[in-house]
């Protein structure tokens, strides 16, 4: 069954699993010590289960034969999904770069003479993992536009 | 078979240009936020500032001298018109139409004030009563007024010293005139000429055969002084004899009420007009005295034009709306605030003096006794004197009102018990009460009654309030709306000493109704004044779960009769009249203290627990007074209760703070010194975003080129003008003075006529009871500062009078904290509107001139923070008001310039206020300490002078002022400095949003603008045509494959 899979089957598997990454490293990050402690971004959360909701639809909408009209119908609404999963990442990107930049400003780019202040181990920590987490997010975008060029079907010999 | 390659691409095209512009559309919003960085990056400009004289932002109103001087005028008449309070009006004495007049007393031929100054502006075509009663073509007569003016007042001039510069001016004076000036607490003549001395004056020995009497009204008016540094001693009248008689010096005189019985005698009818800022004492010609008169009416003080509007009043030409801002009693002795006044010393106040071991100045022997008003010659800490306010909130009505209300709804309170009974053995509020808050008699039948009430009940929530207003007259008029409302006093409230007021008075309104026509009014006032402080328990404000009684009301009486009567009361329970029960509910089913706990991200708790008394002792020294236990709680005389300071065991924090040790300099770390990085209080610098925006970096920036020297220097030397900062280059602001209006003198240029626009008067914008008046008020006296091009005024009092003697209570409003609230609120933001900064005076219970300097005023938190403060708070936070004056007194035993919870905690933190605040006149350098001035948050010490913003003005690097303070003393407490520059920030952000910097700036569309937004429209454009274009060619080859 898993080896059956087409190519953008297995694209949205991968914008799922970097999707699911994002939401564990942000939960992470705002959940352990340092600056970003408890700086929750709005409906970042929502945003990346929707999007992961919407990407299991895609790949379940895909697994039936279907013919005629439903064949139609199917791929209409898979196609949505595709175009909105991209659009929702995309999203929660900016907005979690907006909440961040004063942030990871602050951590690197302060005066010298508070920088020994400011990039304690815990800051320092803190910021990779947002950094991580914007990369996450990135690449689960990009993958989810790479991933709507792609057909769900395997082509019949 | 292509359109099936395709379709796989458009979708993957839309799901990219959708992204994009999803990114462009939020990137926008966000490149928003930082444009101010992103221009500095690219070097781009997103504001054009338009700096000729049509792009300013603040621009007069008028367009000529003649409009904004008649404009001024306007309002003064207003203020006489809408201000008149008819107390009293029976057989029909008023209107005064048809008839003639005579006019008594020395007040009606020379209205108080009659010199001008700060309260008269002076204009050659001021209207005093009698021209106002000759324009409304009023019969004077003759006879008494010859007499008047020209045997007893005999008006001339006389050159006069100017109290503040010395000056000599020619000033307007008369042979025999009221005192004006009462004095600090001593003997007040009350110089009304009596009839026995007529004839010694030049009255023709047949005076009274001369006035027809069955066709004259007499008016007798009489006047009370006031003033800075004044304050009247109860029991000190001085009769015209110059014998002291032991009588009240605001209740009318023996002479007086000879002049009064000599009106009744000669004429048909008697109206008495009280001309005074302080409360008077008024049971012998009211209903049942023994001098009882046909009419009474409040005309406040008068300045250039109100008399037109008193007599449009008077005449019935206009409908009587002004309603009374104060209580007036049978006796002042009744009012719990007096049972307090004056102050004393403490019994030990010697142990605060300083034989020399004072670090700050060694060697030198300080006292700690009274310095006067105006500072004293030797040195003195001037902490040795104090009062408790242990009314507590019960100041005026609400302290007569709720003891009423208790005699019927809580008789076991004690509330006809003798404690605070002066007409009888058992308290009668009849007896003690002759006019109610809020009274105040229509010409024109009317009704008002309450339709609806909501209430929003989050942190910015308002009241909304409709009020009906029936007019049953056969006249069109003008009508006076009041909403008061009763918050449930619960067991809590007992359990935690939480005082509640049976009536409160909210906000008032004023609308024309047609004769016989009903109109409808809507009220509003921000929720949070519903809220009462807990200081023992919550320590917060709170909503006492139950019922709030709202009613519209013709005075605090008939509001709390309405509310009884709604509660099921009647005659038979004691009420002294039947009420309509025409009330509102508003039901809170759970107790809330959450709603009011955090105010402008703040949390609101604790913050004065010093100010009280019983803090210090560490005892209960002070009982304050409670509704729970009238006879019981009823204040004592803290002055004569013993207070030892050094028996505290706080005792040396105790003597720090009456030495003014608020905070200490710290040898700790070194301050930045301040660099030039080349900004500059421009309007190059100085953006839409700086304007906006006081958490903007470019302030901090702007401020942190300050020199140490400066920063200290400019805050510790900030009265009478600010100067200019060397590293800053702000402009120099003048500070001007005036609670009626701007002082100065206008020329105009083309006729060279000279015109004063300080023609207002505050007794009477209180009595007015209208709030849009104040805001027409504001805005004016903003307009004259846009003539005058002064930027910066004194020009509001807004102390609560918290008893009549007060002498300076005729630059307040009222006793109540809310009128006082709502018409602060009207002037500073109608000022605001204009660029104007018009600074209240005197935040902090400076509420008594007598030792003002420096006597410490012990309170609980709960009156701290619902009585003088709320005075200042619609002002201040609700409106846009920019400056402030600080009180001259001690909060608790803390100057309070010093009194960090005050400004840092409320003003700055639970508030936001964002403008200056200045102390009071910096005139004792062992008082006011400038290193706790700086970290309360003072802008700027007042020492009157000018181009003084440095430290060193003295010997040797040290100020002149304060020799242990220099740049040295300062340079190793970076807190001290930085506290300095974050204060001047506040003052430079408050100029840059005045008339001070009167340019505007206009948003342009800048070149990254324009691509964000064709990034937007191409990329939608692009995601709409490729959806199209993919669900096109998804279906078509699948329908031929069909076909």
């Amino acid at each position: 069954m898993i080896k059956k899979q087409s190519v953008g089957i297995w694209f949205n598997i991968i914008v799922a699993v970097l999707t699911i990454v994002s939401v564990i490293v942000y939960s992470v990050n705002i959940s352990g010590e340092g600056y970003f402690q408890n700086a929750s971004v709005a409906n970042l959360v929502a945003y990346c289960v929707i999007a992961v909701v919407m990407l299991a639809a895609v790949i379940a909408l895909a697994q039936p034969k279907v013919t005629g009209t439903a064949a139609i119908v199917t791929e209409i609404i898979s196609g949505l999904l595709r175009i909105a999963v991209p659009v929702l990442l995309t999203l929660c990107l900016v907005n979690l770069i907006s909440a961040r930049a004063e942030g990871l400003g602050f951590i690197y780019f302060s005066n010298a003479d508070v920088l020994q202040e400011v990039q304690t181990p815990a800051n320092m920590s803190s910021a990779t993992g947002t950094i991580a987490n914007m990369i996450c997010l990135g690449a689960a975008a990009v993958f989810a536009m790479i991933a709507a060029f792609f057909t769900l079907r395997k082509k019949e010999a | 078979m292509r359109a099936k390659k395709l379709a796989p691409v458009m979708r993957g095209l839309s799901a990219i240009t959708a992204s994009v512009m999803a990114l462009s559309i939020v990137g926008a919003d966000i490149a928003d936020g930082y444009r101010a960085r992103i221009d500095d990056f690219l070097g781009t400009q997103s504001y054009v500032t338009n700096t000729d004289e049509d792009s300013a932002r603040f621009v007069s109103d008028y367009a000529t001298f003649e409009e904004m001087k008649a404009a001024a005028k306007d309002i003064a008449v207003r203020e006489g018109e809408e201000g008149t309070v008819i107390m009293k009006n029976d057989n029909n004495v008023l209107p005064l139409s048809g008839k003639s007049v005579a006019l008594f007393g020395l007040a009606a031929y020379a209205p108080y004030p009659y010199a001008s100054g700060d309260l008269k502006a002076g204009n050659e075509d001021a209207v005093d009563l009698v021209q106002a009663f000759q324009d409304a073509g009023i019969e004077i007569n003759q006879t008494v007024m010859d007499f008047y003016e020209n045997g007893i007042l005999n008006e001339h001039t006389e050159e006069v010293p100017n109290q503040w510069t010395g000056e000599i001016e020619i000033q307007t004076a008369y042979d025999n005139i009221y005192v004006t000036s009462p004095g600090d607490m001593t003997t007040y003549q009350i110089n009304e000429i009596p009839p026995s001395e007529y004839e010694n004056f030049g009255a023709p020995a047949d005076w009274e055969s001369q006035i027809d009497k069955d066709n004259t009204v007499g008016i007798c008016v009489f006047a009370r002084g006031a003033g800075e540094s004044n304050t009247y001693a109860p029991g000190s009248a001085v009769n015209y004899a110059g014998e002291e008689t032991g009588e009240d010096p605001l209740a009318l005189s023996e002479d007086e009420l000879a002049v009064i019985d000599a009106a009744k005698e000669t004429c048909s009818q008697v109206v008495v007009l009280i001309n005074s800022g302080n409360t008077m004492m008024l049971s012998d010609i009211a209903a049942g005295g023994e001098h009882e008169v046909d009419g009474i009416a409040y005309i406040g003080c008068l300045n250039d034009y109100q008399a037109t509007g008193v007599v449009n009043v008077l005449t019935g030409q206009i409908n009587a709306t002004g309603a009374l801002p104060d209580t007036y009693v049978a006796d002042n002795a009744s009012i719990p605030a007096v049972q307090n006044f004056g102050g004393g010393y403490y019994a030990d106040y010697e142990v605060v003096n300083s034989d020399g071991d004072d670090s700050r100045y060694p060697g030198t022997t300080i006292e700690n006794v009274e310095a006067g008003s105006f500072g004293g010659t030797s040195p003195t800490y001037n902490g040795g004197t104090y009062i408790v306010e242990a009314e507590g909130i019960y100041v005026g009505y609400k302290y007569y009102e709720t003891r009423y209300y208790d005699s019927i709804a809580n008789p076991d309170s004690g509330a006809a018990s003798s404690a605070g009974a002066t007409q009888s053995d058992a308290w009668n509020y009849n007896e003690e009460v002759i006019y109610d808050f809020g009274h105040g008699l229509s010409y024109l039948d009317y009704e008002q009654s309450l339709k609806s009430i909501d209430v929003d009940r989050t942190e910015d929530g308002n009241i909304t309030a409709v009020v009906e207003i029936t007019n049953n007259s056969d006249q069109d008029g003008r009508f006076l709306a009041q909403l008061y409302v009763q918050q449930p006093y619960t067991d809590y409230d007992k359990e935690n000493n939480v005082e509640k007021s049976a009536v409160m008075f909210l906000n008032s309104a004023k609308v024309d109704v047609a004769a016989g026509a009903t109109e409808e009014v809507t009220i509003t006032i921000p929720t949070k004044y519903l809220a009462s402080y807990d200081y023992t328990n919550a320590k917060t404000y709170i909503l006492d779960e139950g019922d709030y009684y709202f009613t519209a009301a013709a005075g605090s009486h008939e509001a709390v009769n309405n509310i009884l009567a709604a509660q099921g009361y009647t005659t038979a329970d004691g009420m002294d009249a039947e009420a309509s029960g025409d009330v509102q509910t508003w039901n809170l089913a759970e107790f809330d203290n959450t709603t009011f706990a955090i105010s402008n991200d703040t949390e609101v708790t604790n913050v004065a627990d010093d100010a009280d008394l019983n803090y210090w002792t560490e005892d209960d020294t002070v009982t304050y007074l409670s509704r729970q236990d009238w006879e019981g709680t009823w204040p004592v005389n803290y002055n004569e209760v013993e207070i030892n300071i050094s028996d505290s065991p706080k005792s040396e924090e105790w003597i720090a703070e009456l030495r003014g040790e608020t905070y200490t300099i710290q040898d700790g770390d070194a301050a930045t010194e301040g660099t030039d990085n080349g900004l500059r209080f421009d309007t190059t610098n100085i953006q839409y975003e700086q304007l906006e925006d006081i958490a903007d970096p470019f302030w901090t920036e702007l401020v942190g080129q300050i020199t140490i020297d400066e920063a200290v220097g400019a805050v510790i030397h900030g009265g009478s003008q600010t100067d200019t900062l060397t590293n800053v280059d702000n402009p120099v602001v003048v500070q001007n003075e005036g609670v009626s209006g701007f002082t100065a003198t206008y020329t105009d240029e083309e006729t060279g006529e000279t015109y004063r626009f300080n023609v207002h008067s505050q007794t009477l914008l209180g009595s007015s009871f209208n709030p849009e008046l104040a805001y027409d008020w504001g805005r004016v006296e903003g307009n004259s500062g846009l003539w005058l091009q002064r930027y910066h005024l004194w020009g509001v009092g807004l102390t609560q009078r918290r008893t009549p003697y007060n002498g300076r209570n005729y630059e307040y409003i009222s006793e109540d904290p809310m009128l006082t609230n709502r018409m602060g609120y009207g002037v500073l933001q109608g000022c605001a509107d204009m660029g104007i900064l018009n600074g209240p005076k005197h935040m902090g219970f400076n509420d008594q001139e007598h030792n003002r300097a420096g006597i410490s005023v012990y309170l609980n938190e709960q009156k701290f923070r619902e009585t003088d403060l709320r005075c200042f708070q619609g002002g201040l936070e609700d409106a846009d008001g920019m400056a402030v004056m600080i009180a001259f007194n001690r909060i608790g035993a803390t100057n309070a310039s010093h009194y960090a919870p005050m400004l840092q905690t409320i003003l700055r933190g639970e508030w936001g206020y964002t403008g200056l605040i200045s102390t009071d006149m910096m005139n004792n350098n062992y008082y006011f300490n400038p290193e706790s001035m700086i970290m309360a948050g003072i802008t700027q010490v007042a020492d009157f002078a000018t181009n003084d913003n440095h430290i060193n003005m003295g010997d040797g690097g040290t100020d002149a002022t304060w020799a242990y303070i220099s740049e040295d003393a300062v340079a190793n407490d970076a807190s001290l400095v930085d506290q300095a520059r974050e204060n001047l920030k506040y003052q430079l952000y408050t100029f840059a949003n005045s008339a001070v910097m009167n340019v505007s700036t206009e948003r342009v569309q800048t070149w990254w603008d324009t691509a964000i937004s064709t990034v937007t429209y191409v990329s939608g454009a692009l995601a709409v045509i490729t959806l199209a274009a993919w669900i096109v060619l998804t279906v078509k080859p699948a329908k031929k494959k069909e076909d």
